[in-house]
């Protein structure tokens, strides 16, 4: 109870610090739009339908970018832990494609994956993929060596201690990394949608920014981001919290 | 001593000339060097030396965790292998594993072994009764006491009910009451199974109430330095260890420990630190 009275406490505040600045600046609407302009305006695209045709792309796009980008990053993550040889092979590739900007070359991926739905997720994946990885990878060798020789005594395969001890063990860490990979996926969507798409929030930013010049809209998509984010990293927090005994 | 023909559910140990080297930074380290033993089927035996002499290398060997660099190490004329049921480790530390509930602790050698759940859950309950630990079955490690957790890596252990039984030093972070208890209870699992049962201690008196022979070595690199018989009669309650006979035999022992020492020519303070 205490805790959604905080969230509220805190979002009145944000809501009370935006509507000041609003009026001491006295910004024009299409540099700062007032808070109920841009409540004002959500409501108009949601009943004009125009929020939740976008939305639903993107909401698509991160689903499946975060469960593709997430999914291989953790087995990769894996053979990077349990083997030295794999990372010293993999580990140039995967830092140096993370320190080139995939906003640089998602147009490339864009036509590479054929401009369409696969392309999104290849592009959010991508973006979703290192954190994830990292993490697993660190959180395999942070493995107690004395469990894993108790394991070994008692003849365990390298399968099974792979899935009753490194896993588990990892899991912790794993789900740090899965925290930072699923508000990237959001970003990741977003800059997918930039390189190409007729559909989805990213492209509504565009249209209301670039097009239409209508500010509020464009707070509408961007809140929507916002929330989106917001519910899945709850989600993440509440798979974890089921996951990681403790 | 117990003779061969009453070997019960043990299995000999034969461990011939063994080298044990480990890789270290600052060069090889020599753990063991030309190191013999033979343990009896059904016997107690207990290994005492200085830290770092290599008693908990020489039981993994027996354990098939490690191989020797020469020399060889056989358990009921086999080569040892990790997991094939005829060697149940303790260690030092009981290494519970903590998401696991203490009978999901014990359970684990037959959750990797893939025993069916019926008889795998009889024979948990079944090993946390004979250690007294059915009431805290459901607890997890860190919820149990450090007597508690070391019982469930004793059943942990034994639930596979292995011939050879390997204790290294699994009692050494009990306080004094708790571990007289504890090596009570362990003589009477004995007593009941006959298996075979390497231990290392630090410990003289604890050396010499449980074992039919004491292993005494020198420091490293590790061989047997003496083998003292103990004839103490059986079963022995707590009090023999106040007996002039266990008073001579850890007099014996103690001296042997001293004679290690200074057939080395090295101090005893450099051997504190490399355990």
């Amino acid at each position: 109870m205490t805790r959604i009275g905080a969230a509220l406490a805190s979002l009145a505040v944000f809501l009370a610090v935006w509507k000041a600045a609003t009026l001491i600046g006295g910004y024009p609407e299409y540099v700062l739009p007032a808070p109920e302009v841009v409540g004002e305006r959500a409501i108009r695209a949601i009943a004009s339908g125009v929020l939740w045709e976008h939305g639903a792309v993107t909401l698509l796009e991160i689903v499946l970018g975060f469960a593709a980008g997430a999914t291989t990053a953790v087995v990769t993550g894996i053979a990077l832990g349990k083997s030295v040889l794999i990372e010293r092979v993999l580990s140039p590739y995967i830092v140096a494609a993370q320190a080139v900007p995939v906003l640089a070359l998602a147009p490339l991926l864009d036509i590479w994956f054929g401009g369409g739905l696969l392309a999104r997720v290849v592009i959010c994946a991508l973006i979703v993929f290192f954190p994830i990885a990292i993490a697993t990878m660190v959180g395999i060798r942070s493995t107690d060596p004395l469990l894993d020789e108790m394991l070994r005594s008692l003849g365990a395969t390298t399968p099974q201690r792979t899935r009753l001890l490194e896993i588990p063990s990892a899991l912790p860490v794993i789900f740090g990394g899965l925290r930072v990979g699923v508000t990237l996926a959001v970003v990741g969507a977003v800059v997918s949608e930039w390189a190409g798409a007729g559909t989805g929030l990213g492209v509504l930013i565009n249209i209301a920014n670039q097009g239409l010049f209508d500010t509020p809209l464009m707070f509408v998509a961007l809140a929507a981001l916002a929330i989106i984010g917001l519910v899945f990293y709850g989600l993440v927090v509440f798979v974890e919290r089921r996951l990681v005994s403790q | 001593m117990i003779p061969d023909d009453t070997t019960g559910n043990g299995l000999g140990v034969a461990i011939e000339a063994v080298d044990v080297r480990f890789a270290t930074p600052s060069g090889a380290l020599e753990a063991l060097a030309d190191c013999s033993l033979h343990v009896a089927a059904g016997s107690f035996t207990v290994i005492i030396g200085p830290n770092g002499c290599g008693k908990s290398t020489l039981l993994r060997l027996v354990a098939g965790l490690l191989e020797p660099g020469s020399g060889s190490v056989l358990v009921g004329g086999e080569l040892p292998r990790a997991g094939d049921g005829r060697v149940g480790l303790a260690f030092q530390q009981p290494r519970l594993v903590p998401w696991r509930s203490t009978v999901d602790n014990v359970a684990l050698p037959l959750d990797l072994a893939g025993t069916a759940v019926g008889e795998r859950n009889d024979r948990a309950r079944q090993a946390l009764e004979r250690v007294g630990l059915t009431a805290v079955a459901e607890l997890r490690p860190r919820e149990l006491s450090g007597g508690m957790a070391q019982r469930a890596a004793l059943a942990r252990a034994l639930i596979g009910d292995p011939p050879v039984l390997l204790l290294d030093e699994p009692f050494s972070a009990l306080d004094a009451l708790t571990r007289e208890t504890f090596d009570a209870e362990l003589q009477r699992l004995w007593l009941e199974q006959r298996r075979t049962v390497i231990g290392v201690t630090h410990s003289v008196s604890e050396a010499v109430a449980l074992a039919d022979r004491v292993i005494v070595m020198t420091p490293r690199p590790g061989r047997v330095a003496r083998v003292i018989e103990v004839d103490l009669p059986r079963p022995r309650p707590s009090e023999i260890a106040g007996s002039p006979r266990a008073a001579e035999l850890e007099a014996e022992v103690r001296a042997a420990l001293s004679e290690g020492r200074a057939l080395e020519l090295r101090p005893w303070a450099e051997q504190e630190g490399a355990a």
